[in-house]
C-alpha cells in the first residue's frame, strides 16, 4: 500500500521552466520525477551518459502502433544494449486517457515487455511542458554533457499504420548510431506526430 | 478497502483503453466521395469531393494539424493515365486543449481533389476511382486513426455537370481559402515573427488568424496579434528557431472567410504602437514648422497681423501674459480637434484632418464669422466701442485666448497641403503621439506670439502704433473676404446651389444687422448692438435648412454594371467593345487600380465615348461562378482585366498593374 501511496505523489520539476521548449545544442533541462516505484529520478544522475526520453500514452492509438508490433521495445533494447538510459515519460493528468498510477505503469511494462531504464510520472506535466512535449510517441535524446542532440518523432512515417515501420527511417536508433560513431547528429530536430499529450487543463 | 478500490479502478482503466479502440465499419468521421460530374470529358479534368461529417464532439484536421496529430493520406487507385492532385482543405478553426494547439474541423468540412483524365479515350469508358483515406479524428480527449475506402466509377463523356450538384459544390467550394495575389511578407525579429500582408483598410476582417501551413516558423500556441495599418495586416506571434525562406499558409479573416499567403523575407514594420520616439519627434517637429507657415496664409493672417500689433501696443508683463493666453487658445483648440477627430477614426468613420469642413453646416458658421471678421476690419463696424472697449480691455488675456481659439480653426483647410506628411503621421501614431503632433501644430502657428510677447527687441522693432494701422487694417479685410467666398464654394460643393444661396442669404442678413450696428456705434447709440445680434441670431437659424447634397459617389461609377456571363455575351453579340473586370474589397491591387487608373475622369471619358460597356464583377465574397470564369483566363484570383475589343472573339487579357494610358488607347481605337 505504501508503494501505492508514493506512485500518487505529485512529481517534482526541478529547473524546468515551465512551457519553455528545448533547444536543440543546447543544456537540456534538469528535471525530477517520481518513477513506477514510488522512488525519485532526477535527469542529473544520468550525467555522462546518452540519455532517451520518450513521452508514452498507452491509450493512443501512434504508441500502440510502436508497441504492439515492438518497435518500440525493439529500440529500447538496442539502446540500452550500447549503454544508453532509456526514461519513458507520462504526462499524462489524472482522468485522462492514459494516465497511470506506478503500478499500472508496472503493468503496462510488464504486458509489453519493454525494457525501459525507468517509467517516471509526471501528472501535472510540469516537464512535459518544460520541454514541449506535444505528442505521443515524443522522442528527445540527450548526450553525455547534458545537451540535447534531438528532438521530433520516433520516425519519418506519421502513420498510425504498423504496416509503415519497416521501410521507416527510426531517428532514434540513427541518431543514437551517430552519436555512438562521435559524429554529430544529422537529423536533430523533426515533427513529431501522434496523438497530443493529454496535460492537465 | 483500499485495495479493493485500487484493484478495480486499474481493472476499470485498462478495461476504458480497448473500449475506446475503433470498432470496425463505425467511424467518427462519414465521407462521401461525390464527383462533380459523372462523365468527365477525356483530356479534361474533373473535381472529386470528400464531404465530411464529424461526430458531435470530435474534429478532424487540417493539412497541418498544429502542435499534434497528423496530415490526411489518400491513396489511389486510378485507370492508366488517370493522375490526380493534391488535397484541397478549406479554411479550418483553432482548438487550443491543455495548452496544445489544433488546427481542425469541428463540424462538416469537404476537401477536394482534382482528377486529369487523358486525352484520346473514348466515350463510354468506365473509369472506376479507388481511394483510400487515411486520417485522423480526436475528442478532446482520444485520439483515433481512422481508414475509409470509398470508391465512385465514372464514365467517359461530355463532362457536362448537372446544376445542382454545381451549386452543391459552389457552397462547399465558399469554404476554400481565395488567393490574396498580392505577395506577401514576413520578417523574425527578436523572437517575434511578424507577417505583413496587404489588405485593403476598407476590407472587413475580424477574428483574424494566421494558420501556417510551413511547419517551424511559428509556435502554435502562442497568442496572435493583429493590426491594421492602413493597407498593411500585421500578424504578431512568437517565432519559432531558425528561419524558413518562405512562409505559407491561410489568413482567415472571420465568418469562414480565409485567404492563401505565400511570404517571402522582407522588412515588416512593428506595429505603430512600438514606434519610436525619434519618429514622434519628427513627425512633431514637422508640425511645429507647418504651424508656423500657416501664419501667413490669407484665413488666418488677417487676424494674427493685428493680434500682433495690439501685442505690441501692449508692453511688457501684459505682451507676455497675452502671447501666453493666446498659445494657449491655439494649442488647445488644436488638440481639442485632433483629440475629436482621433475620436471619430475609433468610431470607424473614415475621417482626415479639417474634417469640421466636411460637414456644410460648420462651412456655414465658418463662412458668417468669417463674414464677420471681414467686415469688422473693413470699419462697417467696431468691436471697440466704448463699452465693449472697457470690457475688452479688462478681459485682454480672455480676448487673446479666443483669439487663438479662433485662428486654430480657421487655420484648419490651410493646413492641408503643407502639412500632409505630418498630419499622415498623427492618424497612424498612438492617441498620445498624435495628440502631441497637434498641440506641436499648435505651438508652430503660436511660435511668432511668442517671439513677440517674448523678446522685447522684437517688440520694438514692430512699427510703432499710429493711424497707418487703421488703412493696414481695410487692407486686411480683402484677404477675409477671399477667405468667405472660398468659404462659400466649399459650402456649394457640398451643400449644392441651394445651399450656397442660404449661406449668401443668411451672410447678407448677417452685414446688414452689423453695419445697422456700426451706424449706432457711430452714432453713439445706446444698445447699438441690438440689430446685430438679432441679425447674428436670424443668420444662424439658416443652419437648420442647410442639408448635405446627394454623395457623389453614385456618379463615380456610373456606367458600369454587374458582369455576368449572359450580359457579357449580349454585349458582345451587339458588337460593343466590353472592358470587364474582377475585384473585390479583400484586394489591393484591385483598388489601386480603381482608384488610379478605371475610376479617373480621364478614362471614364475615353470608355464612355468609345461606347465601352464596363462589366464589373465583384468576387469579394469568393462567387463561385465568378471563380470558374477567372480560372478559365488561367488566373487563380483577381484583379483581372479583360478587353473584348470590337469583332475580336478572344479577349484581350490586360496586365495586373493597369496604366491610363492602356485602357484610354484602346477605347479610342
Amino acid at each position: 500500500m505504501r508503494l501505492a501511496f508514493a506512485t500518487l505523489a505529485v512529481a517534482m520539476a526541478l529547473a524546468v521552466p515551465a512551457g519553455a521548449e528545448q533547444t536543440v545544442g543546447a543544456q537540456a533541462g534538469n528535471f525530477r520525477l517520481t518513477d513506477m516505484n514510488g522512488r525519485n529520478v532526477e535527469l542529473s544522475q544520468f550525467r555522462g551518459k546518452t540519455v532517451v526520453l520518450e513521452w508514452n500514452n498507452p491509450g493512443c492509438p501512434f504508441v500502440q502502433k510502436h508497441y504492439n508490433s515492438g518497435n518500440m521495445q525493439k529500440t529500447q533494447a538496442a539502446a540500452r544494449a550500447d549503454g544508453v538510459v532509456w526514461l519513458t515519460i507520462n504526462s499524462g493528468a489524472p482522468g485522462k486517457q492514459g494516465y497511470m498510477t506506478g503500478a499500472e505503469a508496472q503493468a503496462f511494462v510488464k504486458k509489453t515487455k519493454a525494457t525501459p531504464t525507468d517509467y517516471l510520472l509526471d501528472p501535472k506535466g510540469v516537464v512535459g511542458k518544460g520541454y514541449g512535449a506535444k505528442t505521443t510517441p515524443h522522442i528527445y535524446i540527450i548526450d553525455g554533457s547534458g545537451k540535447l542532440v534531438y528532438q521530433g518523432g520516433i520516425d519519418d512515417k506519421p502513420t498510425s499504420d504498423v504496416g509503415d515501420i519497416a521501410g521507416a527511417r527510426n531517428h532514434v536508433l540513427a541518431a543514437l548510431g551517430e552519436l555512438k560513431a562521435g559524429k554529430p547528429v544529422s537529423v536533430a530536430e523533426t515533427r513529431p506526430y501522434g496523438c497530443s499529450v493529454k496535460y492537465a487543463d | 478497502m483500499r485495495l479493493v478500490s485500487f484493484v478495480l479502478m486499474t481493472l476499470a482503466a485498462w478495461l476504458a483503453i480497448p473500449a475506446i479502440a475503433q470498432t470496425p465499419g463505425q467511424r467518427h468521421i462519414a465521407i462521401d466521395l461525390v464527383a462533380e460530374t459523372d462523365r468527365p470529358a477525356a483530356g479534361g479534368e474533373v473535381t472529386l469531393a470528400f464531404v465530411s461529417r464529424p461526430e458531435a464532439g470530435w474534429h478532424g484536421y487540417w493539412k497541418n494539424p498544429g502542435d499534434a496529430g497528423v496530415e490526411t493520406e489518400a491513396h489511389w487507385t486510378l485507370p492508366a493515365g488517370v493522375t490526380v492532385g493534391p488535397i484541397q482543405y478549406p479554411v479550418p478553426h483553432r482548438l487550443l486543449i491543455a495548452g496544445l494547439m489544433n488546427y481542425v474541423y469541428e463540424g462538416p468540412f469537404t476537401q477536394f481533389v482534382t482528377l486529369k483524365l487523358p486525352a484520346g479515350l473514348a466515350a463510354g469508358m468506365r473509369l472506376p476511382i479507388g481511394v483510400k483515406l487515411d486520417y485522423l479524428v480526436c475528442t478532446e480527449e482520444i485520439c483515433v486513426p481512422e481508414s475509409a475506402t470509398l470508391a465512385t466509377a465514372l464514365t467517359v463523356g461530355d463532362g457536362a455537370i448537372p446544376p445542382k450538384r454545381r451549386a452543391e459544390f459552389d457552397g462547399w467550394r465558399r469554404a476554400l481559402p481565395k488567393p490574396l495575389g498580392s505577395p506577401a511578407s514576413f520578417a523574425i525579429d527578436g523572437g517575434t515573427f511578424r507577417l505583413g500582408v496587404p489588405f485593403p483598410a476598407g476590407a472587413p476582417a475580424k477574428d483574424v488568424y494566421f494558420f501556417p501551413l510551413t511547419d517551424g516558423a511559428i509556435d502554435y500556441a502562442a497568442p496572435q496579434k493583429v493590426s491594421r495599418e492602413g493597407d498593411l495586416l500585421v500578424v504578431e506571434t512568437k517565432a519559432k528557431a531558425g528561419g524558413p525562406p518562405a512562409v505559407e499558409g491561410v489568413l482567415a479573416t472571420g465568418e469562414g472567410q480565409g485567404f492563401s499567403v505565400r511570404a517571402t523575407p522582407g522588412a515588416v514594420a512593428a506595429p505603430q504602437q512600438a514606434m519610436a520616439w525619434g519618429a514622434a519627434l519628427a513627425a512633431f517637429a514637422g508640425a511645429v514648422l507647418g504651424g508656423l507657415i500657416l501664419n501667413v496664409m490669407p484665413c488666418v493672417f488677417p487676424i494674427l497681423s493685428l493680434k500682433a500689433l495690439s501685442l505690441a501696443r501692449s508692453g511688457g508683463e501684459g505682451a507676455r501674459g497675452e502671447a501666453l493666453a493666446y498659445t494657449a487658445g491655439v494649442v488647445l483648440m488644436c488638440v481639442a480637434l485632433g483629440a475629436i477627430l482621433l475620436a471619430l477614426r475609433a468610431g470607424g468613420a473614415t475621417v482626415g484632418w479639417a474634417f469640421q469642413l466636411q460637414d456644410p453646416r460648420v462651412i456655414f458658421v465658418l463662412l458668417l464669422l468669417v463674414t464677420a471678421i471681414a467686415f469688422n476690419l473693413a470699419g462697417l463696424f467696431e468691436l471697440s466701442a466704448p463699452g465693449m472697449a472697457n470690457r475688452l480691455a479688462a478681459s485682454g488675456k480672455g480676448g487673446a485666448f479666443a483669439t487663438g481659439a479662433l485662428a486654430a480653426f480657421v487655420a484648419t483647410p490651410c493646413a492641408g497641403p503643407f502639412m500632409a506628411t505630418a498630419l499622415a503621421a498623427a492618424l497612424v501614431l498612438p492617441w498620445w503621439g498624435a495628440l502631441t503632433v497637434f498641440a506641436g501644430l499648435g505651438l508652430g502657428l503660436a511660435l511668432p506670439f511668442l517671439a513677440i510677447g517674448f523678446i522685447p527687441a522684437l517688440r520694438r522693432r514692430l512699427p510703432k502704433p499710429g493711424p497707418w494701422m487703421e488703412t493696414l487694417r481695410r487692407i486686411l479685410a480683402v484677404p477675409m473676404f477671399l477667405t468667405a467666398l472660398a468659404l462659400a464654394w466649399v459650402l456649394g460643393q457640398e451643400a449644392g446651389v441651394s445651399g450656397m444661396t442660404i449661406g449668401l442669404a443668411a451672410a447678407a442678413l448677417l452685414a446688414a444687422g452689423l453695419w445697422w450696428t456700426g451706424l449706432r456705434q457711430a452714432k453713439g447709440r445706446a444698445l447699438a448692438w441690438l440689430p446685430g445680434t438679432v441679425a447674428v441670431v436670424a443668420a444662424l437659424t439658416g443652419v437648420a435648412m442647410i442639408t448635405r447634397a446627394p454623395a457623389q459617389a453614385a456618379a463615380e461609377v456610373a456606367g458600369t454594371e454587374p458582369f455576368s456571363e449572359t450580359r457579357l455575351a449580349q454585349l458582345r453579340a451587339e458588337g460593343r467593345p466590353v472592358f470587364a473586370y474582377f475585384t473585390a474589397d479583400w484586394c489591393l491591387t484591385c483598388k489601386v487600380n480603381e482608384k488610379a487608373v478605371i475610376e479617373t475622369a480621364a478614362v471614364r471619358d475615353a470608355l464612355a465615348k468609345g461606347k465601352v460597356a464596363v462589366l464589373v464583377g465583384d468576387w469579394t465574397d469568393g462567387d463561385p461562378a465568378l471563380g470558374r470564369f477567372i480560372e478559365a483566363h488561367n488566373r487563380a484570383g483577381v484583379p483581372l482585366y479583360l478587353w473584348y475589343g470590337r469583332g475580336g472573339s478572344q479577349p484581350e487579357v490586360l496586365p495586373q498593374v493597369l496604366t491610363q494610358a492602356m485602357l484610354i488607347e484602346r477605347a479610342g481605337g
